[in-house]
């Protein structure tokens, strides 16, 4: 079996994805990442990283899913390789991305470090061994987005998201006279929540369908 | 599109600067617009960093480049003209909506400061070579081993990118369903995504054998194929912008005490 | 310490992956002369990347997994060796010739550039190298370009140029061109022939057995991670075992065993032009086969 084979009969498996999200949640529990060195396989990892957020975004727009989907890349690096590479990756995402489309997303490049240092953490605490500690971790990520966002919201665009179903909601709290922080928070919040703990399903179908040796290669050593 | 870049080869003063000059310009300016709400500030800073972006001979993609951001700006002016809290003095009426000067004011001032930042990293990014931003950062200290990650990223992306593609037609050919209802759709994106990691994360784990075998892990002294030079002109601006810095800080806070 | 030509030696190495059930290598021992040319076939899951993987020290600093017995270049251990030094010795190019890029350069002149800077060659002597080797290798020309515009064949030759560049005495070749057309298998083979001129020791995974047999001066058979023959082309070739190891056998050597051509000094032919040699031989002298064959 060549690695096309593997990788073609791989996204067969996927393609199963109820089950196969359902499937990452027994099991023997989760490999649970160390890290204490950043090694060659993991700089490389980065990149590559920010390319699946990448690409997850052009997916869901090809599909016309209505998310974003762009932060599985943070999510997965973070799984595989611990919080601190999460964060860097999460980092790195948007630097690139404020370097090439869109200047504005440089600020929010502390909501991506939030994602992924939180994912990492939560790996590491075996928050995602069945399907409500999954779904749990899920939400968490969404808060800690969530509150990172917010306060960027404020500051650089007087509250709002950019996303049109978060902004109307946010025009319509502001009309109702709800102070801004908390009209900015729902604006956000309803655009993270389903969006993240997505992301988090995903990332751990995917996880979950890797060979062992290749995960190993990407651990932080001990 | 081999690297994602928004780089523009030309050979104007600005493509001469040592981009961490051009970088400094970014921050500093930036910095400054946030540390004075006062739309004034901002507005000269948007002026100057638009003179450069002309002088560098960018202006048209600088338009392209504030277009990403203009439905945003405009439905802030919207929301906040309309909503904003500290709204009390009608300016005008538009379809029966009264729109307040506070709020305006208020979007003006944070258009200006985003405006800026566009403007001022657009600069940047369209008058340096990425790798040379890299390069010119690993010189001043920057770790190499996360300027590679910096590096190559621009370059790896798009090398992704062109293969999902590939996946694509592959996974049509085998009647994937990408048109259908959500949960088809849903199915879809993890039948295009999980391939693209699988082989990604294999080529990754190459590319660390690659460079390792070439000296990535040998520690001690690094030189440099492309030396960035500091010219005179990158000395004194750097000293100008460190000095308008410091005087910006200062005069904030005796405002503040005051 | 062995004999003092000997480039590299190997005794009985073993080897298991990490979460791997089974050893990929198992008890190898074999000693290769400097600037010999070394081919090693077997078929997949044999333990031919793998060797390539523990000579040039992948094994253990990349992937950590269970090493035994002893490797030696130039009488020095491997798996010890300083990376600096290591690198200097030996020089290893992969199969995919995307994934070998570095991906952090912009210009094949600076992807070259890499390993230099990497090593902190003066600029000077840098320029030189890189010069020559571009030219060694017919990519001068693509100096400017991006190295992902270039041709698989282009590529390959660039990662084998950015490899020599750090003049490495040993070269390792992990299937140069099992994801190359033709042409770019031809590119890679003439770049190989050269390089034999230069003295440097090659081993070379390939499984283009009519390529390999004009290149190389021995074969290493491996299967299920041992080492089942360590041989000339025309020895290991003729065994009638060859053929239940699955590896396959030059196309010539299968055509003259089903017609039982054999070569005066008893073994197959392996390549095209011994082929030829031998039915030009016969015809030539009149033979026909009964009689040759005895």
């Amino acid at each position: 079996m060549n690695s096309y084979d593997i990788i073609i009969s791989m996204g067969h498996m996927c393609g199963q994805t109820k089950v196969k999200v359902l499937n990452i949640l027994d099991g023997e529990g989760l490999y649970m990442a160390k890290n204490s060195k950043l090694t060659t396989a993991i700089l490389v990892l980065i990149p590559v990283a920010v390319g699946i957020n990448y690409a997850g975004k052009l997916f869901a727009s090809a599909l016309k899913l209505p998310l974003w989907l762009d932060s599985i890349g943070t999510m997965l690096s973070a799984v595989l390789a611990g919080p601190i590479v999460g964060a860097i990756s999460g980092a790195i995402n948007n630097i690139i991305y404020g370097l090439t489309t869109d200047p504005v997303s440089f600020v929010y490049a502390l909501t991506s470090i939030g994602i992924g240092v939180s994912v990492g953490f939560l790996a590491k605490g075996k928050m995602f061994n069945n399907a409500f500690r999954t779904l749990l971790s899920g939400l968490i990520v969404a808060l800690v987005a969530t509150v990172i966002s917010v306060p960027i919201n404020v500051v650089f665009w007087g509250g709002q998201t950019g996303n049109v179903w978060g902004d109307a909601l946010f025009a319509f709290l502001q009309s109702k006279n709800v102070g801004i922080w908390v009209s900015s928070f729902f604006d956000e919040i309803v655009v993270d929540l389903v969006d993240k703990v997505l992301c988090v399903f995903i990332t751990f179908g995917i996880f979950k369908a890797l060979p062992k040796t290749l995960v190993y290669t990407f651990k932080g050593e001990e | 599109m081999k690297v994602l870049s928004l780089y523009v080869e030309n050979d104007t003063f600005i493509h001469k600067l040592e981009p961490i000059t051009k970088l400094l310009y970014a921050l500093i300016s930036i910095v400054i617009t946030f540390l004075f709400p006062s739309i004034m500030v901002g507005a000269v800073f948007v002026a100057f960093s638009l003179l450069l972006a002309i002088s560098a001979k960018v202006f048209k993609r600088m338009l392209l480049l504030l277009n990403v951001v203009l439905i945003v700006l405009l439905s802030m002016v919207i929301i906040q003209g309309l909503f904003y809290r500290q709204n009390v003095t009608p300016a005008f009426k538009l379809w029966g909506l009264t729109f307040y000067k506070e709020g305006l004011l208020y979007s003006l001032l944070l258009i200006v400061r985003v405006v800026n930042m566009i403007i001022s990293f657009g600069v940047l990014i369209l008058t340096t070579r990425p790798s040379d931003l890299v390069d010119n950062l690993v010189q001043k200290g920057l770790s190499p081993r996360f300027g590679y990650v910096l590096a190559s990223v621009l370059q790896i992306i798009p090398q992704m990118l062109s293969t999902t593609s590939t996946i694509t037609d592959a996974q049509r050919s085998r009647g994937l369903e990408t048109e259908g209802n959500l949960f088809q759709r849903f199915s879809a994106f993890f039948a295009l995504l999980g391939p693209l990691v699988l082989n990604s994360l294999v080529e990754a784990r190459e590319r660390a054998m690659a460079i390792e075998i070439r000296g990535f892990s040998v520690e001690g002294k690094r030189t440099f194929v492309r030396q960035i030079p500091e010219t005179k002109a990158d000395r004194w601006i750097k000293i100008s912008l460190y000095v308008a810095f410091i005087v910006a800080v200062v005069w904030r806070i005796i405002l503040w005490v005051m | 310490m062995g004999d003092v030509s000997t480039k590299i030696s190997i005794e009985h190495l073993t080897y298991k992956y990490p979460f791997a059930k089974n050893v990929s290598l198992e008890d190898i021992t074999l000693s290769i002369d400097a600037g010999q040319s070394i081919g090693i076939i077997g078929r997949n899951g044999a333990g031919k990347s793998t060797l390539c993987y523990v000579l040039s020290g992948l094994i253990p600093r990349f992937f950590h997994g269970k090493i035994t017995g002893k490797v030696t270049i130039d009488g020095e251990d491997v798996p010890t060796m300083p990376v600096e030094k290591l690198i200097r010795k030996v020089g290893l190019v992969l199969q995919n010739p995307f994934s070998q890029i570095s991906g952090a350069k912009m210009t094949v002149y600076e992807e070259v550039a890499f390993g230099l800077e990497n090593l902190g060659i003066e600029k000077d002597e840098m320029h030189e190298r890189i010069d020559t080797v571009l030219r060694q290798f017919d990519l001068y020309k693509k100096k400017d370009e991006n190295p992902f515009e270039l041709s698989g064949g282009q590529l390959q030759r660039l990662a084998i140029a950015s490899v020599l560049v750090l003049k490495p005495e040993i070269l390792i070749l992990d299937e140069p061109t099992s994801q190359l057309d033709p042409r770019g298998t031809t590119e890679v083979f003439e770049t190989i022939s050269q390089l034999k001129t230069l003295g440097i020791t090659i081993l070379i995974v390939e499984h283009k057995f009519e390529k390999l047999v004009e290149y190389v001066d021995k074969i290493a058979l491996l299967h299920e991670g041992k080492l089942l023959g360590y041989d000339t082309a025309e020895h290991i070739f003729s065994t009638s075992e060859i053929e239940t190891y699955g590896v396959g056998q030059p196309i010539y050597t299968a055509l003259c065993k089903r017609m039982g051509l054999k070569k005066a000094n008893g073994y197959y032919p392996v390549s095209f032009g011994e082929t030829v040699a031998l039915l030009n031989g016969l015809k030539g002298s009149g033979m026909d086969r009964r009689t040759y064959n005895g």
